[in-house]
């Protein structure tokens, strides 16, 4: 199964909010979707459930139009909302039966997933005398409720702590262990970085950079190299770089511990560390750069000033 | 149409679980039905008559209620000045004024001062024979004794003619009004009989509609603040979503209708020998009203009730909704009153044309039924009006539900509304 998103336009009153918004996820992978607060993630995902139409552009499953309905589709919105009056089985059973399962399947599989997401005491219990994280697994619950095909989810850890967010964890990577089409929404990348094979960065309506999450490392640090002093003075190291071995590398960035470096020359990395160690300074750390999605996405996204900011708060690249 | 079920019975349970809902109606029924048992429990006599005898009343019996009113409590004082002596020994007075103490008063200013210091007091200055003053401290709406003493005073004048003429009072008085015997055989229908069970059906309808409708609307406003709206919209059809909602709040309200209507008619069937036939006139409903009232009184709570819906959708607080469906409310009322003063014009222009509307039909053609003059061809075109309008309003309801999704913050504009549907945003 595979689900194409291509050349998506959505347009609010006189903003275009959605300019051609292209990518595309199969089943068995999860798709990480991936931008600022405002940059239009979740306009994406209500597309693709239909809850706004799209101005142009198609979505195609398996080269056909996709047709929301005819499918079985695990969505959790980015609003979080149940009936707050109602107890926690009776609105799960009521939500898998809306999407086309029978009583008795919509009964067992509740029961399943709030065992599974350990809220199973709870099943008698009215949805708002529980606690936020609880009603957030219920949330999940009941987006799990009719074994969906496809699952959407749309910043499914804001609000859970570390002991339910590594449920979670196990229960998406579960989902895409069972072969279903996943896409999801974070802002925690580290999330993003275990689950997703593949990404879609999205920056003010714009897709910016969508590919495999491997690939794209590799590109990110394509011919760059991580250098750390032994005496932890980074100002000289960056220092010595530029007057000394400017002919070779230019820093690109810095971490808490290192610089990033990028060759400007073709030159072996043995005769680099020999350019190095000439210039009179101990190298403590000497390895290929691998970037972190962070990184990925702080370039990608991140102007200068909150590049620097963001650089400086966790440690990645300019 | 399995999602609708869903949907549906959903909606429905959420009505049948609420408390309050159900115990008002089943209190509601209880009560209503053992009221009609209460005759057979405690004697009412007093109140519906001697239940072994149905005749007409005899002159005994008139003249013996007319005794046992005489021996009425006093309810206060009457003071007359009768300057010219109109009235004589006052006994034509007495005989009137029976349960009042009769004084005589020499001077206009007498009968003021007490008036105006006694709440139950009153005074007559006798002018002449056709001329008096009435004299009260507070006026009640029912004062009728103006109309008493003016009958007092063309007694008085007709038994003076009579001495004047050497006439005998009361042969001619035989003369003037003889008894008069009249049997009135209703061929038709008897507007009397029918205007109160009319008037309380249209209150009836009129209450349940702002009830249900409020009660829907609140329901719609509900998913949205409460953020359901999104899942839901996700997971069926937004047609069925709205018409099952719609829908069930309408069963819900049938059922609420019928068990107190029906506790109460069939309990007073089981009853009315005796009652003495007493509340014939409200609930000795005929079939033929009852099922046109079935079927308008449902549609236009349909009809209204969609709207309601759509009203729900437009906001997104619940304390909103008043402000949005003021509108509609105003509607509602217009048709209500307009219906209720035309009752007595039933064949005029305004119930005709308030008939035929979808707005109005629902209680100006059950009307027209029990009380006028209608025609068949007229009862089904007015009822294809009103379904192809609910179809109308439905559809058009559920757009606007579809619309309002996600439309979080201040009320929506109808307009606005419905510009958005059509530009398919």
């Amino acid at each position: 199964m595979k689900l194409e998103v291509k050349n998506i336009k959505k347009t609010f009153g006189d903003t275009e909010v959605l300019h051609d918004i292209s990518f595309e996820v199969s089943n068995g992978k999860a798709l990480g979707l991936l931008g600022r607060n405002g940059a239009g993630k979740t306009t994406t995902i209500r597309v693709i459930m239909d809850v706004f139409h799209a101005d142009s552009g198609e979505l195609l499953l398996d080269g056909k139009k996709f047709t929301q309905k005819q499918h079985l589709i695990g969505y959790l919105p980015e609003e979080r909302g149940l009936y707050p009056k109602k107890t926690v089985i009776e609105q799960l059973v009521y939500l898998g039966r809306l999407r086309g399962i029978s009583k008795s399947v919509a009964i067992n599989n509740s029961k399943k997933w709030l065992r599974r997401l350990e809220v199973d005491q709870y099943e008698n219990r009215k949805l708002e005398t529980l606690s936020k994280g609880n009603a957030q697994k219920v949330q999940l619950a009941s987006t799990l409720v009719c074994d969906p095909d496809i699952v959407i989810l749309d910043e499914p850890f804001s609000g859970l702590d570390p002991v339910n967010s590594k449920i979670l964890q196990d229960v998406v990577q579960e989902l895409i262990d069972s072969d279903k089409l996943v896409i999801f929404s974070s802002h925690q990348m580290s999330y993003v970085e275990n689950f997703c094979k593949d990404i879609a960065i999205i920056d003010n309506g714009k897709l910016v950079l969508s590919g495999n999450l491997i690939e794209i490392k590799k590109k990110f640090g394509e011919k760059q190299l991580v250098l750390s002093p032994m005496d932890g003075n980074l100002d000289k190291l960056e220092q010595i770089i530029h007057t000394k071995l400017s002919d070779f590398i230019v820093p690109t960035g810095r971490t808490k511990e290192d610089i990033i470096i990028k060759c400007v020359k073709d030159i072996s990395r043995k005769e680099l560390l020999a350019q190095i160690l000439e210039c009179d300074i101990e190298i403590e750390h000497f390895e290929t750069y691998k970037p972190s999605l962070n990184d990925i996405f702080v370039a990608t996204v991140g102007d200068e000033e909150n590049n620097i900011k963001q650089t400086k708060m966790t440690g990645g690249t300019v | 149409m399995k999602k609708f079920s869903v949907v549906f019975m959903y909606e429905l349970k959420n009505y049948i679980q609420n408390k309050s809902y159900m115990v008002s109606t089943i209190v509601i029924a209880v009560l209503l039905a053992a009221i009609m048992f209460l005759p057979r429990v405690i004697d009412m006599s007093g109140m519906l008559g001697d239940s072994t005898s149905t005749s007409s009343p005899t002159q005994d019996s008139v003249e013996e209620n007319e005794d046992v009113n005489q021996s009425s409590e006093n309810v206060g004082n009457l003071l007359i000045y009768d300057k010219s002596g109109v009235f004589g020994d006052l006994s034509l007075v007495k005989s009137a004024f029976y349960n009042y103490t009769i004084q005589t008063k020499n001077s206009k200013e007498d009968i003021e001062e007490a008036v105006k210091n006694s709440d139950d007091t009153i005074g007559f200055v006798v002018n002449s024979m056709t001329e008096y003053d009435y004299y009260v401290n507070n006026s009640s709406m029912y004062d009728s004794n103006c109309d008493i003493f003016n009958n007092l005073l063309i007694t008085a004048n007709q038994i003076k003619f009579c001495q004047d003429n050497g006439l005998d009072y009361e042969k001619s008085i035989s003369y003037f009004y003889p008894d008069i015997k009249s049997n009135k055989n209703v061929l038709g229908k008897d507007m009397s009989n029918n205007y109160t069970y009319c008037y309380i059906l249209i209150i009836f309808i009129f209450m349940i509609i702002i009830l249900y409708g409020v009660m829907v609307a609140t329901s719609v406003t509900q998913e949205k603040s409460n953020r359901t709206i999104e899942v839901l919209i996700t997971s069926s059809n937004t047609n069925v979503l709205f018409f099952g909602k719609v829908f069930a709040g309408a069963v819900a309200a049938l059922f609420q209708t019928a068990l107190i209507l029906g506790a109460t008619i069939i309990s007073y069937q089981i009853n009315r020998d005796a009652w003495n036939g007493i509340l014939d006139f409200v609930l000795d409903i005929p079939s033929e009203v009852l099922i046109t009232f079935a079927f308008f009184g449902l549609g236009g709570f349909l009809f209204y009730t969609f709207i309601y819906g759509a009203v729900g959708a437009l906001v997104s607080k619940t304390e909103d909704i008043n402000k949005s469906s003021g509108g509609i409310q105003m509607i509602i009322m217009i048709v209500y009153f307009a219906v209720l003063v035309q009752l007595s014009n039933i064949d005029g222009i305004v119930m005709k044309v308030a008939s035929w509307l979808p707005i109005s039909s629902y209680s100006a053609m059950f009307a027209r039924v029990a009380m006028g003059n209608v025609a068949m061809w007229e009862i089904v075109v007015s009822l294809v009006i009103l379904i192809v309008s609910i179809i109308g309003v439905g559809f058009l309801g559920a757009a606007i539900y579809r619309m309002g999704t996600l439309r979080y913050g201040n009320p929506i504009k109808l307009s606005n509304a419905i510009k958005a549907i059509k530009n398919n945003k």
